[in-house]
């Protein structure tokens, strides 16, 4: 209270009291006591002082004066008058304070007035003149200073019959009260309140003769005390009266739900074998404001996520009306809410559309402009609506406070308004002030009937004497203490011995402080030279003893339930189905996106911008001496169709790589809602293939059209796209497996450089590691990787399908396929073949060309029955029964073959002759500038292999053609096999060959419905936490 | 706009408002039994009057006695004109009272410093 209003305040009580036989020794000892309690016995000399030549120094002056004298025999009234001189300055007076003080305080001053003049009981009608007009002056309604005027002024019970007024006592005469009453046990003398609704403020008054405390300091008879939130009564027998006891009787009326929550003896232990939580039982039930309180590492937050069902308790059970929590699930469903200490507002969205999607979420049976109505009046509850269309913006980067911040926070939940609210450490990180309105906000919402609990960390004196009850742990999770916070330090203090071990506040200042339980609880020992030891005095199992023992032979203890309801307490809650949430979760995404436009022009410019500089550089021209551009002589094309997959697969990682990590709390929160997973994963998916698709169609136009590829377009963007919706899905199984951002970046390049160097573009399959190549098809670890498909689907279909080759690649292949037997493989045989004549002719048996041999036979099996009449059986071209009868049959076989394939060569050179011959004939000029503007050469050598020294290879008793890839169909390893050598022009799958193009694009896709599934079941998140990261305790 | 005009008795003063003549006055004793109900038609009267007000008004209080609850009920006539004043109409609130009444003089200083309106204090001989 400020030295201004402190004056004022004087100036006041003794222009009041003055009136009507001026002020006497009970006013002066009244003023006198309300000063001590107000600034302390030192300073209230100096106002006592001021009080007294107020209200004295003008009587005598007054007396000389002779107008004074004068008004009342000018005028003779028949009862004495205030002067005028008076009333307009206790109206200057009034004026002040009330622009400085508010309205709970102005409350407090009429209370005080109005016991200062019933001090001597001198009630007369020229002070209750000036009363009344002060209380104009506060703007207090009629009603409630009537009641105020009442409850000052009356000792008896049955002069307690107004609205606001209660009386607690133990019996009540028999015939039924006039008054409201409140049954309490163990109370001799009948105590007093008063409530005053328009600011929820309590009074309390006690005419008793016998001692009682209030808060710890004593309460003189009939004098009227503030009975504020977290305040305790204690009487010289029986239960002290909390707050909340008279809080709510005074609710009563309202018929609110009745909600109980009873922990009963829970223990939890984590993964590691920590132990969390042990056996801890308290119960709480409708109206209260819990704190849990402990030091770090006590457990607060664990218990938190123990009762709101986060955790399962490994021992006990945690009850809702005595449904429990975990077996009755489904009726408690909806009825609490949670809100994490972490921020849980989405960045880019506004104040108002983070409440507003959210709320999509919880009502399915509101229409969206009731959902919006239902948004603006909670806004405005807040205090937020002016804020509404500001965007949240981060934690650092501030738009709207931090207290706004945690407001809206807390709304998120609120708006569903549940019965039971669970919120971690609301105020940490807030200045007092916002912590004292989140506190307020909370105090409301219990006054309204529900149930709150709430962990904080060293609450100020203030906020923690708001609490109805605190719950305070010790290490390992131990419950030490359970019950009305001022008393809390007072059980403390006296199990410690201290000296004024029953006052729980400081009798100037009325702060309970907190921090002395936690003082007490782990003071540690001190050895002989006074220093303080690691070893605590008393430990946390002692101190869970100390409390169960004190509250074992309490029929009344607070950790128990007493009575609790069965049906399940009311549910505002009602999930939309899986197409909506879908819904809700695509307009949340894509307006997320929308508002931040950075992030917008950089996802729609990036690709354009990769494309311009890449096409641009490498836009090549063989002929030094030309200018114009040939596509046909551009050697960088494949490096191209390999930057460009490269460009779309880091593009689509990076927009995707932080999507749900950066949402992981807002997912907590959901999950706690039991909202569907599939519906975020497939709108977040949606939104990206959306921009992917954008993207990669950007980069093609582009590129393509810089590089002159012709008529390819849609198989590009084809390829792209689906390589970028697959980096896609790859980018959000890491956003969902790991748990920082650095870690995600990290990760990246890990996932990046195996899908560039298992592509199958940078290098060739056949010279990797020999431990992961396989001789005639791609190694198998390069089968996972998309790039490798979607590189070889645009190579081969560069190659095959463009206007140019695709009328003579048929032609081709008939040619390499007759070429390859006739001039390389079979050549190979005979070389073979000649080897074990040698050997049989010179030594007689077949020994070091037995190898060949069986190259040999494995080859000629291969062809049984190609060539006519000749036969061979299994056992025939074994070194023991090789003869020049073998002999023969071979040679004859291989040159009937020989000739066979050179002739199917010659006929499909012919063909291809006259067809290329029939073009060159029309069109000799049009043939030339399609092969420059289709044909690659650069392309075509790749998919040839013209490079490759060794044309075949021998593997494990067999010959493998390295040569002309691209021309070569797999050989089936099984009805499913689809593997194959790289650039196969088809592939094989369930006994039908397709398009290399077709396949591989929709291969990719079935890669990334396998990593929708690896995402959703978050397969790989799973396997990190259990292997490596167990949660720490 | 019709002249208020009310009749002095034993403890509520005499009030005339009349705006087409310009003649604004509260004289005499103020202790209604009921100030609220007895002033509601003045500042009613006033309200009105200051969405279309004379361009100059001068108003006369020639009071001899006012009792506490009268005097918030004054306070609340001030800040009417305190309100004109701010839109810029020309207003003056002349305080008349005995010149042996002190208390009154001093009543019209206080309520002078209360409110930002001139005051012209005339004190006079009975």
């Amino acid at each position: 209270m400020s030295e201004e209003i402190l004056k004022a305040l004087m100036q006041l009580f003794a222009l009041i009291t003055k009136q009507d036989g001026g002020i006497g020794q009970k006013e002066i000892d009244y003023v006198n006591r309300f000063l001590v309690q107000q600034i302390g016995v030192d300073s209230a000399k100096e106002y006592l002082q001021l009080y007294k030549e107020t209200a004295e120094e003008k009587e005598p002056d007054e007396e000389k004066k002779p107008a004074a004298e004068k008004k009342p025999t000018e005028e003779p009234p028949r009862k004495k008058l205030t002067s005028v001189l008076d009333s307009v300055k206790v109206l200057k007076l009034c004026k002040q304070i009330s622009k400085t003080i508010n309205q709970r305080q102005k409350m407090v001053v009429l209370v005080r007035i109005l016991e200062l003049i019933n001090a001597e009981y001198n009630l007369t009608e020229q002070r209750l003149g000036i009363v009344k007009t002060v209380s104009d002056i506060f703007r207090i309604s009629k009603e409630e200073y009537e009641s105020i005027f009442t409850f000052v002024t009356s000792y008896q019970p049955e002069e307690f019959t107004l609205e606001n007024h209660l009386v607690v006592a133990d019996s009540i005469e028999k015939t039924s009260p006039s008054y409201r009453h409140y049954q309490f046990d163990g109370i001799d003398t009948p105590l007093f309140f008063l409530r005053i609704p328009s600011v929820e403020l309590y009074f309390v008054k006690y005419p008793g003769e016998h001692e009682a405390y209030l808060n710890g300091h004593i309460v003189n008879p009939g004098v009227i005390y503030l009975f504020a939130s977290g305040s305790s009564l204690r009487l010289h027998v029986g239960q002290p009266i909390y707050y909340s006891d008279i809080a709510t009787h005074f609710m009563a009326d309202l018929s609110l739900e009745k909600i109980t929550l009873e922990a009963d003896q829970l223990s939890y232990s984590f993964p590691g074998g920590v132990t969390g939580l042990q056996n801890v039982s308290f119960s709480a039930h409708q109206g209260n404001l819990v704190g849990i309180m402990g030091s770090s590492g006590s457990g607060k937050t664990t218990l938190l996520n123990t009762l709101s069902g986060m955790y399962r308790p490994d021992d006990g059970h945690v009850r809702i009306n005595n449904l429990d929590l975990w077996t009755d699930a489904d009726q408690l469903h909806g009825v609490s809410g949670f809100v994490p200490q972490d921020d849980l507002l989405i960045e880019e969205l506004t104040v108002f559309e983070n409440l507003y999607f959210s709320a999509k979420f919880c009502f399915k049976q509101l229409s969206d402009k009731e959902v919006r109505e239902k948004v603006n009046a909670t806004l405005t509850n807040l205090g937020l609506i002016e804020k509404k269309d500001l965007k949240v913006g981060s934690v650092m980067n501030k738009t709207i406070s931090g207290g706004q911040r945690k407001r809206l926070n807390i709304a998120l939940e609120l708006i569903r308004e549940p019965s039971i609210l669970f919120l971690d450490e609301p105020t940490s990180g807030l200045s007092s002030r916002d912590s004292e309105n989140v506190m307020d906000l909370l105090r409301e919402l219990t006054l309204k009937g529900k149930l709150v609990f709430v962990v904080i960390h060293q609450p100020s004196s203030e906020l923690y004497k708001m609490f109805d009850r605190v719950v305070i742990l010790d290490f390992g999770g131990r419950l030490v203490y359970y019950g009305n916070p001022v008393e809390a330090v007072i059980h403390f203090k006296e199990v410690d011995n201290q000296v004024n071990a029953g006052v729980g506040e400081c009798p100037i200042c009325g702060n309970a402080h907190p921090e002395q339980i936690f003082n007490i609880i782990e003071a540690q020992q001190v050895d002989e030279f006074g220093n303080y030891t690691n070893q605590r005095k008393v430990n946390p199992h002692t101190w869970q003893e100390i409390f169960v023992e004190k509250t074992l032979d309490d029929p009344l203890s607070p950790l128990k339930a007493s009575s609790s309801p069965e049906s399940p307490p009311p549910v505002n809650l009602n999930v939309p189905g899986w197409f909506r949430q879908l819904i809700n979760y695509l307009r949340r995404d894509i307006r997320s996106k929308i508002n931040n436009m950075q992030y917008l022009l950089m996802i729609l410019l990036v690709s354009p911008a990769l494309a311009l500089i890449l096409s641009y550089i490498i836009r090549y021209i063989a002929d030094p001496t030309s200018n114009t551009y040939v596509f046909r002589e551009n050697e960088n094309i494949p490096i191209y169709i390999f930057m460009s997959l490269i460009a779309a697969l880091f593009v689509g990682l990076i927009v995707s790589a932080e999507e749900i990590f950066k949402d992981r709390k807002i997912l907590k929160r959901e999950k706690f809602l039991h909202l569907s997973r599939s519906s975020y994963l497939l709108a977040k998916i949606g939104t990206l293939i959306v921009i992917s698709a954008i993207q990669s169609i950007a980069f093609v136009l582009i590129a393509n059209q810089i590089l002159e590829i012709r008529q390819m377009t849609l198989p590009y963007w084809l390829a792209l796209f689906s390589t970028a919706v697959c980096a896609n899905l790859i980018g959000l199984v890491i956003s969902s497996a790991f748990n920082s951002a650095v870690t995600i970046y990290i990760v990246i390049p890990l996932v990046m450089i195996p899908l560039m160097v298992l592509s199958g573009a940078m290098f060739s399959f056949e010279k990797l590691n020999r431990k992961i190549t396989s001789i005639d098809r791609v190694p198998l670890i390069a089968e996972l990787i998309p790039t490798k498909w979607t590189y070889e689907a645009l190579m081969v279909n560069q190659f095959k399908n463009n206007e140019f080759e695709k009328n003579f690649y048929d032609y081709e292949k008939r040619i390499s396929y007759n070429n390859f037997k006739s001039a390389y493989l079979i050549p190979q045989l005979e070389e073979r073949f000649n080897d074990c004549i040698y050997e049989f002719r010179e030594n007689g048996t077949i020994n070091t060309s037995a190898s060949a041999l069986d190259v040999l036979k494995n080859e000629i099996l291969q062809w049984q029955g190609a060539v006519k009449d000749i036969h061979f059986k299994d056992s025939e071209l074994e070194p023991h029964v090789f003869s020049e009868s073998t002999i023969d049959k071979v040679n004859a076989f291989l040159s009937d073959l020989k000739r066979y394939y050179i002739n199917q060569f010659s006929i499909a050179n012919r063909e291809k002759e006259r067809h290329l011959g029939k073009l060159m004939k029309e069109r000799r000029s049009v043939y030339f500038s399609m092969l420059d503007k289709y044909h690659n050469e650069a392309i075509a050598d790749y998919v040839k292999k013209i490079y490759e020294k060794n044309k075949l290879i021998e593997y494990e008793g067999r010959l493998y053609q390295q040569i002309d890839p691209i021309f070569l169909d797999p050989i089936p390893s099984g009805f499913l096999g689809i593997r194959s050598h790289f650039y196969a022009p088809r592939k094989y799958f369930l006994g039908r060959y397709y398009d290399t193009f077709n396949f591989n694009i929709g291969f990719i896709w079935f890669l990334t419905l396998m990593l929708y599934i690896v995402l959703y079941y978050d397969l790989v998140g799973r396997a990190i936490r259990t292997k490596w990261l167990k949660p720490k305790p | 706009m019709d002249t208020l005009r009310l009749e002095q008795t034993d403890d509520s003063p005499s009030i005339l408002l009349d705006k087409e003549s310009s003649q604004f006055e509260i004289s005499g004793k103020s202790l209604p039994e009921d100030v609220v109900d007895f002033y509601q038609p003045v500042l009613d009267w006033l309200q009105t009057y200051q969405s279309e007000p004379n361009p100059k008004t001068e108003f006369n209080f020639k009071l001899i006695y006012f009792n506490t609850a009268s005097s918030k009920l004054i306070l609340d006539i001030l800040m009417i004109f305190e309100e004109m004043v701010q839109e810029g109409h020309e207003i003056l609130v002349k305080w008349y009272s005995i010149k042996s009444d002190e208390d009154m003089q001093e009543a019209g200083k206080e309520y002078e410093e209360m409110v930002d309106v001139p005051f012209e204090h005339i004190a006079y001989e009975l």
